[in-house]
């Protein structure tokens, strides 16, 4: 693709959202909704600068990142070890497929209660959730990957004399690394998902709580404001993780 | 094959006489960890007096399912044709993108309580929510599907003289139909996702609900049977969808890859 | 002098014998017990540094039988020694390079030719140097950091035979590593086999189901029958390299391997 050409199609973008905007701040600010239940964007964002202390924000935002990173963390690593040894050690295989094809099909959120009996309503119930959030999708890739290798490039691999744990790390894992990578990505979209449901639900803290809170005082404004922002972080992330996995990987697979 | 699944089975029963011996034994707290007896009692319980307010299984069940259906179809039906007038017309997705993307990026639930404001805590609600996260699973795999029609399929249609409407009806929707399907998946995904975290606001019916009021009522027991039952729904209808998709398209070998 | 069916020419002497295939059969568990084995009682004798091809038609056990002496798949019955010894597993000096080249996607064309030396405990200066010698050898300089996707189907099974090559193997055993390649590529990667096999000799086994591919290469062509698989016939190619395609004899004993296989 030429410069110019990517040059268009961002401007294209930019004025289809552009226009977007335009037209919810006019039906807003013409009257067509009352701003009282959909404030236009400016009022939204210039409101919520006003009413809520930056440092709150922050805060809330803070506490979101350090309870996804750890849920996330935990899950990418269960994720992959079990994954990864399931599909690689038969016998593990079979003890552990039919436990996660079981747990598999319950959302996240619908073991929230049950993360609050086991883990009180404190910062660790919230990480749980968001844990499984992450774990599904990754272990379930992670196996893919596995029983997936080309078996040429095992029996290459064995032909240059490389067996047990050898084999296992420096072929079949880094040949399952593009269905992983896919795990990891798809795992980082749900646990935000849940993230921000667990803080709706049971949080005094974090992105889910502000906008809850927010209905409580009756702040439009700070809802919407709320939401925007949830999304804005979700997309950077996203990038940013997807970034990451093309830097790996993105020479010799296409992500 | 067979032998590993009979393996599998003996392991899940095993671990269901382990965890009943560990609370018998006092290992584990019943309340903590409801054993597998008190849990097949919480069943017999719904199905006959139900829980709470005498609102029985099979009550939770339809409600919950009935939501999802009304907010599935809804996205659907809505997703389809704005996701193919987008395919088609390059200047029209060029447009969109960024406003598509950031739409998926919206955490479903975040609008919750603007919704709320909206359209209060009643069914309206939860259908919407679960029709805008369903949505743009839907939307976004519709265009890609269009997009990526195979080039060599549209050339090979043109020589047999195929005009412009019959091209898109005959050529360009079947050939989407699989990436559709990988939509349709991924949206009911999200639709059980959503529906969850919906349900455990303002509202007693459902099993997102039974699952948040047996909680509060320290019946773990009745909270486990809902998490079951909420599994074993979403995994009947993606097993429909993909006897569906085996029915409508026994073409459609080629998109495994895509598919899980 | 053009064909000859006994096991006693020159070239195979047990004597100097490098791979002694002694009554190998193989019957795969999921046949049934009707159908006739896959390979049925094969016996085979390769000398050193001889360049010995395997023909037949596809599902002769062709392939079978080169992963039976690369010790990847286990015979039935019988067995495979190598200098004498009794093979019972891959490597120990057995280099393979197969049809779909089998490099691994996420190292570079160096990384994978040095990928058996590193895993030997070589330094990776000493192991780096080796790989770039061999990728010179078949004609890849310039290429060393691209990743496999990143290069031709010629290029990748040039790279593939460099690996093969890399840990300094006495055996090579190629499983039509040709066979996926356009006509032109094709011939061309058979003259490039040839100049890197006099530059470092090998035994080589080599399978193919193309008479003129096996007539190009070796010294003796062993043509396998389908179900049973047995050693139908095997002949001598006398002809000194580099052999021309269009050579009258060569065109003779190509008709007769023909006729065997028809």
């Amino acid at each position: 693709m030429t410069g110019s050409v990517r040059w268009q199609d961002a401007a294209l973008g930019v004025i289809g959202t552009g226009s977007l905007f335009v037209l919810w701040e006019l039906a807003s600010r013409l009257g067509f909704v009352s701003p009282n239940v959909f404030p236009a964007p400016t009022t939204a964002i210039i409101g919520t600068l006003r009413t809520v202390p930056l440092l709150d924000i922050l805060g809330h935002v803070g506490t979101s990142l350090l309870r996804i990173i750890w849920g996330f963390a935990l899950g990418v690593a269960a994720g992959t070890v079990i994954g990864i040894a399931s599909g690689w050690y038969r016998a593990f295989g079979v003890l552990t497929k039919p436990v996660i094809e079981l747990l598999r099909p319950i959302p996240p959120l619908a073991w929230i209660p049950m993360a609050i009996i086991w883990f009180g309503l404190g910062e660790p119930s919230k990480v749980f959730v968001i844990f499984l959030g992450a774990f599904f999708p990754i272990v379930t890739s992670a196996y893919k990957g596995m029983t997936g290798i080309d078996p040429a490039l095992l029996r290459a691999a064995q032909t240059m004399g490389l067996r047990g744990p050898k084999l296992l790390f420096r072929v079949a894992v880094p040949a399952a690394m593009p269905d992983l990578a896919t795990g990891i990505r798809i795992g980082w979209g749900l646990s935000f998902g849940v993230l921000v449901a667990a803080e709706l639900i049971a949080a005094d803290q974090g992105m889910g709580f502000m906008i809850m809170n927010a209905r409580q005082l009756g702040q439009v404004g700070v809802i919407v404001f709320g939401i925007i922002l949830i999304g804005v972080m979700n997309l950077i992330t996203d990038y940013f993780i997807g970034a990451v996995i093309r830097r790996r990987i993105g020479r010799w697979h296409a992500v | 094959m067979r032998n590993s699944r009979i393996i599998g089975g003996l392991t899940l029963i095993f671990l269901l006489v382990l965890w009943q011996l560990a609370v018998t034994w006092g290992f584990l707290k019943p309340f903590q960890f409801p054993p597998p007896s008190r849990i097949g009692g919480a069943v017999v319980e719904l199905a006959t007096k139900g829980f709470p307010n005498n609102q029985h299984i099979w009550t939770h069940v339809g409600v919950t399912l009935w939501r999802i259906i009304q907010g599935y179809v809804l996205a659907i039906t809505v997703a389809i044709p704005i996701g193919l007038l987008i395919g088609t017309v390059a200047v029209l997705d060029k447009l969109t993108l960024p406003i598509i993307t950031f739409g998926r990026s919206v955490a479903t639930l975040s609008l919750l309580p603007l919704v709320i404001i909206w359209f209060g805590t009643g069914e309206l609600t939860k259908v919407l929510l679960i029709a805008y996260g369903c949505f743009w699973a839907m939307l976004s795999n519709v265009i890609a599907g269009v997009k990526y029609v195979d080039p060599v399929m549209i050339r090979a249609a043109r020589t047999l003289d195929t005009g412009r409407l019959r091209m898109f009806v005959k050529v360009v929707v079947p050939a989407t139909l699989p990436r559709m399907f990988v939509g349709a998946r991924m949206a009911l995904g999200v639709g059980f996702m959503v529906i969850v975290g919906a349900e455990m606001i303002g509202t007693i019916q459902g099993l997102g609900a039974l699952i948040m009021e047996a909680r509060t009522f320290y019946r773990s027991d009745i909270t486990i049977v809902g998490m079951l039952f909420i599994g074993i729904l979403g995994f009947s209808i993606s097993t429909g969808l993909s006897w569906l998709e085996t029915v409508l398209l026994p073409w459609n070998k080629g998109l495994e890859e895509v598919r899980r | 002098m053009m064909a000859d069916t006994a096991a006693s020419t020159g070239s195979s002497n047990p004597a100097t014998a490098k791979i002694d295939v002694r009554g190998v059969s193989k019957r795969y568990a999921t046949d049934d017990a009707n159908t006739p084995p896959v390979l049925d009682d094969i016996d085979l004798t390769i000398g050193d540094n001889e360049f010995v091809t395997l023909v037949g038609r596809s599902g002769c056990g062709k392939t079978t039988l080169l992963n039976i002496i690369g010790g990847l798949v286990e015979p039935s019955h019988g067995d495979i020694s190598v200098n004498g010894r009794l093979v019972t597993g891959p490597g120990e000096g057995k280099g393979m390079v197969f049809q779909q080249h089998a490099l691994f996607p996420w190292l570079t064309a160096l990384h994978n030719v040095g990928f058996g030396c590193r895993n030997n405990g070589v330094s990776a200066a000493e192991s780096d140097r080796i790989s770039r010698q061999l990728i010179e050898l078949v004609g890849l300089q310039g290429f060393e950091d691209k990743y496999p996707t990143e290069l031709s189907g010629g290029m990748q099974q040039r790279v593939a035979i460099a690996r093969a090559l890399a840990t300094d193997p006495e055996i090579l055993l190629m499983d039509e590593p040709f066979g996926a390649l356009d006509e032109l590529t094709r011939l061309e990667m058979q003259d490039e086999l040839l100049r890197v096999w006099s530059a470092h000799k090998k035994t080589v086994v080599f399978v193919t189901h193309s008479i003129s591919e096996a007539l190009v290469l070796s010294d003796r062509i062993i043509l396998l029958a389908a179900r049973p698989g047995r050693i139908r016939r095997e002949f001598i190619v006398p002809f000194p390299r580099p052999r021309q395609r269009t050579d009258p004899q060569m065109i003779a004993l190509y008709d007769e391997i023909w006729r065997n296989l028809a």
